[in-house]
Formats: C-alpha cells, structure tokens, sequence
C-alpha cells in the first residue's frame, strides 16, 4: 500500500519529467525491437528472394547403369519433394536448316527429351518467345544461327546414324541455361565456361524414338536427370534452409545407394543466401548497435538528469525512518513501472517500424529496458542510501584519478582501433569469412573491434575536451560569450566552467548523435550508389539490348528501339571477338564522347585517371586501345605501345590484323563478362574489321522503371535479340543483400537518428534546465530580467550544439570512412568514396538547430514561469 | 499620515490562490507602511500567509486585490535589482558560482560592469567577515556560512528594503545569531529598513517592531516607534 501511495505520488506528480524518462527508455526499446524484427523479416525475404528463381530445385542425375525408373520413385517418394520429372539429353553433331535458298548449319549441340507437362510444372526453365509449346522447340540463339522460326524444318545430326527432320513447333529463351546443362557433381572449376550454344527440345516421346538408337551404341552420348520440385516448406533463416536442402539431397544420394548424384539448385541459391544474411546481420550490427547504444544512452542521461530531485526525496523518506531495503524497494517499483510502460509502448513501436512481431526480440527488449531503467534509477538511490562521508570523500579522490588517465587512455584506445582498422582493412575487410571446401561460414568479429573502440575512444576525447575547453578556456569563452550575454559574460563563463561535466555531458551526447546520423546516412547514400553501380556494371545499363545473331542489330531495329517508349539516351556498343597474342579477349567498340553519361562509367573502373579522362584519351586517338591490367603485365605494355590485335572476321575466313596503340587501363566495364577485355573507337574498329554492326544497346530510361521500357523494347525485339533491365539484373545477378535488405534498416536507422539528434539537443537540454527551474527562480527573485535568464541558457545550448556539432563531425568522418571500408567486402569494384547525403544532413542539422531554439526557448519560459513556486521548493 | 519617504505602502491588500471553492486566501486585507531603516519581525505560524505577504512587499507577487506602491523607490519594475533585495530561507546561492560571484550578481544585473561588481562584493563580504569564503563554492560551505553570504548578497548592491523569509529556519541557535547579527549590524550601518519573518521568538525579539500573521491577516503587535 505504501508502495503503490508512494509510486503514484513520485510518478504522478512529476508527469512530465516521468513522460520524458519513458521516452527516453521507449526509443532505445523501439530502435532494438525494429531492427531486430526487420532482421528477422530480412532474413525470411532473402530466403524467399534467393529460392524463388530456382526454377529445378534438384538434378538428379542417374548414374549409367541404374533403373532410371526405380529412381525416380525414389526420387519422388523422398520426402518434401512435391514432384519430379526425367528429363533425356543427347549430344548431336550439329543441326541445320534451309531458309530460301540459304543452308544453315551450327556445329554440335544436345537435344532434350522434356515431358508433356514440363513446361507448366517447371516454369522457369523456359520461356516461349514465339510458336507454340507441344512440339519440337528451338533454343533462341540456335533459332537465330540457323535463321528458324516456327514450321521451319530442321535436321538434327546423330552420331552413327541418319540424319532427322523435325518441324520446329516454337522458339524459346532459356533463362537457367547455365544450370540446366551444368555437369552434376562437378565442382564449379570443372563447369562449362558456357551452355551448348545449339539447343533444341523434343517432346519425350519423339526424343526416345530419335536418340534411343543412340544410346543402345553409343550410351556416353546420351544420359538422364530427375527434375525435382520440393515443397519449399523450409525455415525463414537461409543458413538453416541451406541446411536442410543440403541435407534432404544428401539424404536422397544415400538411399539410393550412389545410383544417383543430386545437382542441388536449391541448395546452391541458399549457400549464397546464407553468406548474405550473415554479411546483412553482420552490416545490421555495424550500424545497428551504435544506435542501440546512444539511444540507451540518451535515455540513461534523462533519466539521470532527475537523480538530484529524487535523491532529495529518497533523503527526505530516509530521513523519516525508511530503511534500505524499502528505500531501494521503492525506488526499484517506480523505476520498473516506468521502465516497463516505456518498454512495452517502445515495443510497439519498433514492431510497427520493423513492420514485423518478434516475440523474442520484444521480450528482450522490454526485459533490457526495464532493468536499465531500476540500474539508473535505483541504484543510485541504493548507492545513496548506503554511502557514508569516508566513502565520498574516497569517491572525490577516484574521480581526480579517473580524470587524470581519461585523456590517455582516450589517446590509447583510439591508436588501438586505428591500427586493428588498419590491419583488418589491409585484408580486403572480409567479415564474413566462407573458406573454401568448408561448409560452415562465420563471422570475423575482430573487424567490429575497430569501429567499437573508435566510438569509445571518441566518446572519452570529447568528452574530455569540452571539460578542458571551459575549464582552461574560462577568459575566451567569456569573451565569446559577450555578444550573447554582455556585461553577464564573465559571470556566464564561470558559471559553464562549474558545471563543465554536465555541458561535457551533453557535447558528448550530440557529438555521438551526429556522428551515428551522418556516418548511418553516408553509408546508406554510398551503398545505395554502390548497388546500382553494380547492377549497372553487370546489366551494362538501365536496359540493354543484345543481338542474338552474329550480324548484330538491324538498323531498323535500333531506329524503333530509339523511339520507344520510356528510352532516354542510346549508346550503341559493338561487340567483337580478338586476339591478344594467342588469347581471345572481348572487344568492345564504343563512342567514346557520349558512352560516359549513358552509362554512368565510375572512375573505379579505370586506372591512371577518371573515367572521362580515359574516354577523351580514346576520342582523341582514333587506333587507341585500353586493355585490362592483366593484359598489360602478361605482355609487358608501356603507354603507347604498338599492339597488333586480330579480330574475329565475320564475313567468315581468318581473323583480320588490326594495329592498335595501347593507351590506359580499364579494370572493369560495362556488361564485360570477364577480366579480361579490350575497349576500343567504334569507328576504328568498324572501319578496320569493315563490319560496322551494332551488337548491344545501352539504354538510359527518362525516368520510366526500367522494367517498363525493357518490356516495350522486347515487343519490339521479338527473337532478334534479348533484352534486360537493372531491376531484374539486381535481383537475378546480385545477392539478395544488395537487392533488398539494406534499404528498410536504413530507413530505420535514419529515422531513429533523426529522433535521437532531436531528443539528444533538445529534451536533454530542456530536462537541464528544468532541474535548475529553482536556481533560475532565484535569480529572477535578484532582479534577473528574460534576457539574462536566455544568456545563460543560450550560451549552454551554443555550447553544447556547436561543441556537439563540430566534434561529431570529426567522428563522423571517420566512422564514415571505416563504414565505408566495410563495403570493400560487398562490392567488387568498391566505392570511390562516401556518398553524402546532403539533403538529409542539412534537414538534420535543421532539426538539430530547431531542437535546440524550441528546447531554449521553452526553458527559458520555464525557469522564468511560477518563480514563487520553485522558491518555496528546497531542490 | 504618510509622507512620500515610505518605501512601501499597503492598502487593503489581498492575494487569493485558486478559484471558487477550492480559492485560498493567503493574505487578507493587509494594510501597512514600511518606512527608510524600519527593523521588522513578521511573525505567525507556518501558513499563516508571512511568505506570500513578503513576496507581495517585494514585487515578486501582485495582490487579487488592493494595492501597494512603493512611493520612495518607484514602479513594480524597478525593484530588482537594486532597491529590494531578499534573503530566502533554504539554500539559495547560485550552485555553479563561487561566493564572490554570487555576491556580485545581483549588482551584475543591476548593470555595474564586472568588474566594479567584484570590488563591491569584495567589499560586502568583508564587511560581514566572510572574505575567506570568497573562492568557495556553495556546496563548500556550510548551512550557516551559506545563509551569512546570502546577506551579504542582498546587503552589497546597498538596498533600501531587505526582505528576509525565514533566514534562520534551517539553523541552529549559533548560526542563527550570527546571520541576524549580520543583517542587523549592516542594516544600522546603511539605514536598510528590514523585514524579517520567522517563527523563532528570539529571533523577533532582538528587532525594533512585530507584526503578527494569522490566517492571512496582518495585525502590528509592536510598532517601529513604540
């Protein structure tokens, strides 16, 4: 009874200071639960995101010799498996077809045999571009080389027999040729570079009566896979899904006795998955713990900011004959109400911006919150309760001492992180360390040791800065003052210099704010730029479209393609084969004026200058070439060298000698499938090989989603070419940690960062000068006018601000650069720089500034309001 | 009879707290005179209305009711810093300012230049023996020591009124003495008028005059010239 009196009397009659303690705790609360439960949905995202373009989930390719009957029901009988089909193939020696008066004919190819109902039940493995399915179908590049279209006939060469016709029923893309044809049970060395380039897909019955024959005298042309689909019932984590695919197929492969091997598609996509999720939880910690902790931090200084009130009360109820243990049980219910409603509601709220319900990461957080608000606010009353004046005195002599070594050990901790980022950067800051032939991956924790103690070690400096700077600073921060505070100058300035660790206090809780908001935002910024490099690096473009046949794009097309809807820039790109020396490179013919802003060319993908300075290199000599790094040191290339490529001559006979000059190095470039490439004048190159063929388009949008306008262009297209947009690209191509992930727990993290510069300037200080509503009180009872009331409070909260500001600054730089190292490990090639947001800092330092001018203004009217009340107070 | 030398005239003052039923009348119907080094026992028991009736005398408060002028000083706004000056009864010396500073506040913002107000305090605090305090913070002081610079404070701009609310209630008999023995012997020195409230018979009986507040209302038991 006495507890609940007392409780409702201590919270009820401070409301606001009470209100302001809770959201202190229920922003630390909600930061935790959001980012807790966007992981958890993150994680649910990337597996779902990384199984859903798998279009086979398992290969099952049975061993010569085996029933391939008895394996398919084991196959199918195994469990999770929803379904499974075998799927024939056999190697041809070449197709070929007559088209008006032309023969065409392709070197070897496979022929698949495919159930009636592949198709629907294996969706993504192709996709019809024209014609209908059900009969013979031809893949789309094997289409183009041998000019097919629907009811053209083709003849299909088999080893040691005649010649077949089939009537091609349809054409069509494969999306997953590279897993569709991949060798079962290879590791990745062992792969092909590239799938059959010849393809053409027979309905089950027709490929057995053609290749049966085949196998009878040549079983090493011909073989058999089980294409499974499993039920997908697999956990939300990727790590644990990885397991559990992994271990249904191995399971699979030892109850059949080693009659068959699964290619595990799923299982593949998964391990990618879970490498990602580590890295996402890994960049979640990075940038999710500072914030945790500031936010504990702040809430931990609002509510300290009352201790001087409560202990007073506390002394007052000890006074009366309390003892410790009711005064420590007292102190402990108000703090867990308060800790507990606070946490609850920041529950919700972290909930509601996660998007997501964690029941363990709500529990914990409410846990957490609750038991640091009874650490802040009853165990100093605890501690109060039990001191006696020795140990104060003792206390005194501790402080001096810890003051004495905060500076170098400040110092120490900061060279400490400097050298351990130096050290983990120098390895290329891998923090997800997947060693090859190891299936278990981890994290490299040491590489958060730096960015830790760099917060830390920070946090110590500037802290002991702002004390120096007003303790030795006394006659400068008084003349600083003076145009704030006049004549009251000298008297401001003492009064600062006294309470020096409570300013510091506040530096530092701004200078931390700042330096989480900024280096969260110029991460963000950079990453979000750094993902669309990528994805433009890999698709070339917003949309590109590439020729299928070897004579590259007609004019015509490229004409319609320009006025399509949605398309901005266009930047022709011809793409040809040549030998350097004996190895066959990728040429790639450009304009070098325009191609830079097309295509967004990053100077990351140069070496020896920008991107623009390489490409007006190239426009100014005509024969220039930029070859790869690689290139140069294999064949030991000085600038201006001479250099004799031979290209690939289309017209058909040898390749054709072409003298180049070697003038710069290009390390990457768009849509280049390898390390190795050449790039060189469109012009020259059409002018020298006399092909003036346009292979690819590079297409900017005008703003239109890519995905729109790339769907235009391939109605356009139809089967002369194949057309992708960076979309698809980021999701197909890049990881699902680029694709999606980042983007929410920033938006998290950025709004959080907002709020805490928010309550960090202003309600901490507002809280300061509330506590002192008395002291004001009294000088307004001296005679103290408005004015001289705002000196004192606008001269704090300068301080504080800019002191904050600046310092965070620094730090901020730092922690940006040490984020954006971490991202060496995401991005291959990595960011030039930070990126800086700077809409986002200007509204933050607006809100910063207009926290600190509403947070003053409303103090002043405070400490100016009801002054006879505060007298009568004796706190 | 009045003459315009008063410092402070009171016409049927009253200060009511609050509305309809829940109003309370702190101070009713005060009417008093306050004349240049009148020496002042305001006395009562607790809530009896002493410290609302001091605020109202120094300006800190305006009356629902009646009037007051302060003939020999001019308007409300004029007061303080300078002419009126208080001395409050728990701690009340800025915490952040040493005692110097302290002093020299209100002499600060009266608007005398830093430092003039220094040399002033200086002067102030010598005056009631307290120069070795000078550099000390207030929590470096004692009870005692804390209430005797809390005079010194309101004595050193050289007011004409000190208004003191219960200076000694927090103290022990010696302490006690001693403030009274500073407000006084400074008060005779500079012809300061005083008003003291307290509870504490000793320390009313050693002032010239006594009113006595009970309920809200004020009755002069000894006046200055009796």
């Amino acid at each position: 009874m006495l507890s609940l009196t007392w409780v409702r009397g201590a919270i009820g009659r401070r409301a606001w200071r009470s209100v302001a303690e809770a959201t202190g705790i229920a922003i630390a609360v909600a930061l935790v639960v959001a980012i807790g439960s966007f992981l958890g949905v993150a994680k649910r995202s990337m597996t779902a995101r990384s199984v859903e373009h798998v279009a086979v989930d398992w290969q099952v390719e049975v061993q010569p010799g085996t029933d391939s009957s008895a394996a398919l029901e084991t196959v199918r009988a195994q469990a999770g498996v929803a379904y499974a089909l075998p799927v024939d193939f056999a190697a041809t020696s070449g197709m070929s077809a007559t088209t008006g008066s032309s023969t065409q004919t392709t070197g070897a190819g496979v022929a698949v045999g495919l159930p009636a109902d592949y198709a629907t039940r294996f969706s993504g493995e192709l996709r019809l571009l024209t014609g209908a399915e059900g009969g013979p179908l031809l893949a789309q590049q094997t289409a183009s080389n041998l000019h097919a279209v629907p009811g053209t006939v083709v003849m299909i060469s088999r080893a040691g027999l005649a010649d077949v016709p089939v009537a091609i029923s349809g054409v069509v893309e494969l999306p997953q040729a590279d897993s569709l044809f991949q060798t079962v049970g290879a590791p990745p060395q062992a792969q092909a570079q590239a799938p059959p380039d010849n393809v053409v897909l027979l309905p089950a019955d027709q490929w057995h009566s053609l290749f049966d024959p085949i196998a009878a005298t040549r079983p090493d042309l011909v073989h058999q896979q089980l294409h499974a689909r499993l039920d997908r019932r697999l956990p939300s984590d990727p790590a644990a899904a990885f397991d559990a695919a992994t271990g249904a197929a191995r399971n699979l492969e030892a109850q059949s006795a080693g009659s068959v091997v699964v290619g595990n598609n799923i299982g593949a996509a998964l391990d990618a998955a879970r490498q990602d999720a580590l890295y996402a939880q890994v960049l979640f910690v990075f940038l999710g713990l500072p914030g945790a902790a500031l936010a504990v931090l702040i809430a931990t200084t609002v509510m300290a900011s009352g201790n001087d009130r409560r202990r007073a009360e506390y002394a007052l109820l000890r006074a009366r004959g309390a003892t410790l243990t009711i005064v420590t049980w007292l102190a402990t219910i108000e703090a867990a109400i308060i800790g507990a409603i606070a946490s609850i509601v920041g529950a919700v709220i972290g909930s509601l911006a996660g998007r997501a319900f964690s029941l363990a990461w709500s529990a914990t957080a409410v846990l957490g919150g609750t038991i640091i608000a009874i650490a802040t606010i009853a165990g100093p009353r605890w501690r109060d309760a039990r001191r006696a004046s020795v140990s104060e005195g003792r206390l005194q002599a501790d402080r001096v001492w810890r003051h004495r070594v905060r500076v170098p050990l400040a110092i120490l901790v900061l060279a400490a992180s400097a050298v351990i980022f130096n050290r983990t950067s120098a390895q290329g800051y891998n923090l997800v360390l997947a060693p090859e032939g190891v299936s278990a991956i981890s994290v490299s924790y040491w590489a958060f040791l730096g960015p830790a103690l760099l917060w830390v070690g920070a946090g110590m400096l500037t802290s002991e800065f702002a004390i120096v700077a007003l303790r030795r600073g006394r006659a400068l921060t008084s003349r600083m003052l003076r145009p704030v505070a006049g004549e009251l100058a000298p008297t401001v300035a003492a009064s600062m210099r006294r309470q020096r660790r409570l300013l510091a206090r506040g530096v530092v809780l701004v200078a931390l704010t700042a330096a989480f908001a900024v280096s969260t935002a110029a991460f963000n910024e950079t990453y979000r730029q750094q993902a669309r490099v990528d994805a433009l690096l890999t698709n070339g473009a917003d949309v590109t479209v590439t020729a299928t046949a070897r004579a590259g794009l007609g004019a015509d097309l490229v004409s319609r393609v320009q006025t399509s809807a949605g398309v901005g820039q266009v930047e022709p790109l011809a793409h040809r084969y040549a030998y350097v020396g004996a190895d066959l490179q990728d040429l790639y013919g450009v304009r070098p004026d325009t191609i830079v802003d097309a295509t967004q060319l990053q100077d990351a993908y140069f070496s020896g200058g920008t991107a623009r300075d390489l490409m007006s290199r190239l426009a100014q000599t005509p024969d220039g070439v930029l070859v790869s790094a690689e290139t140069v040191k294999d064949f030991q290339l000085q600038q201006g060298d001479q250099l004799i490529l031979r290209l690939e001559n289309r017209a058909g006979g040898d390749p054709i000698a072409v003298t180049f000059h070697y003038i710069g190095i290009a390390r990457e470039f768009p849509t280049a499938p390898r390390d190795s490439f050449l790039v060189a004048n469109t012009d020259y190159v059409a002018r020298s090989s006399g092909n003036a063929a346009v292979d690819t388009l590079l297409i900017s949008t005008n703003g239109t989603p890519a995905a729109s306008v790339a769907g235009g262009i391939k109605a356009i297209a139809g089967t002369d070419a194949t057309v992708s947009d960076i979309t698809s690209a980021r999701q197909i191509v890049g990881s699902s940690l680029t694709a999606v992930d980042l983007g929410g727990l920033t938006r998290i993290e950025l709004g959080f960062a907002l709020v805490l510069v928010i309550v960090a300037t202003g309600l901490v200080l507002a809280l300061g000068v509330a506590e002192r509503r008395r002291t004001f009180a009294i000088a307004s009872a001296l005679g103290a006018r408005a004015r001289h009331i705002a000196s004192f409070v606008w001269s704090e909260s300068a301080y504080v601000t800019i002191a904050g500001l600046l310092l965070g600054g620094v730090l901020a730089w730092a922690l940006t650069h040490m984020l954006v190292a971490v991202l060496t490990g995401v991005f291959d090639p990595p960011p030039e720089g930070a990126a800086i947001p700077w809409s986002y800092l200007w509204a933050l330092l607006a809100a910063a500034l207009a926290a600190v001018v509403v947070a003053s203004t409303v103090s002043i009217r405070i400490a100016r309001r009801a002054p006879l009340s505060a007298l009568r107070s004796t706190v | 009879m009045t003459t315009h030398r008063e410092l402070v005239m009171c016409n049927d003052v009253s200060r009511t707290f609050g509305r309809g039923s829940t109003a309370v009348v702190a101070v009713h119907g005060m009417t008093c005179q306050i004349a240049p080094g009148d020496v002042i026992a305001l006395t009562g028991p607790s809530g009896s209305g002493k410290s609302t009736a001091l605020h109202l005398l120094a300006g800190l408060d305006e009356p629902t009711a009646g009037s007051i002028e302060w003939p020999a000083i001019g308007s409300r706004t004029a007061l303080r810093p300078g002419p009126v000056s208080m001395v409050f009864q728990g701690p009340s010396l800025m915490p952040s300012l040493d005692v110097l500073e302290n002093v020299a506040l209100p002499i600060v913002l009266a608007g005398t230049s830093d430092r003039d107000a220094r040399t002033i305090a200086d002067a102030a605090l010598d005056r009631l023996g307290l120069s070795g305090l000078r550099d000390r913070l207030p929590d470096q002081l004692s009870a005692g020591q804390a209430q005797r610079v809390a005079v010194a404070r309101a004595l050193a701009g050289e007011p004409v009124l000190v208004l003191a609310d219960e200076p000694t209630g927090q103290l022990d008999r010696a302490n006690a003495a001693l403030v009274i023995d500073a407000l006084l012997t400074t008060a005779a020195a500079t012809g300061t008028a005083v008003i003291v409230a307290t509870h504490d018979g000793r320390v009313a009986a050693r002032l010239a005059a006594r009113w006595t507040m009970a309920d809200g209302r004020l009755t002069v038991t000894k006046s200055c010239s009796a």
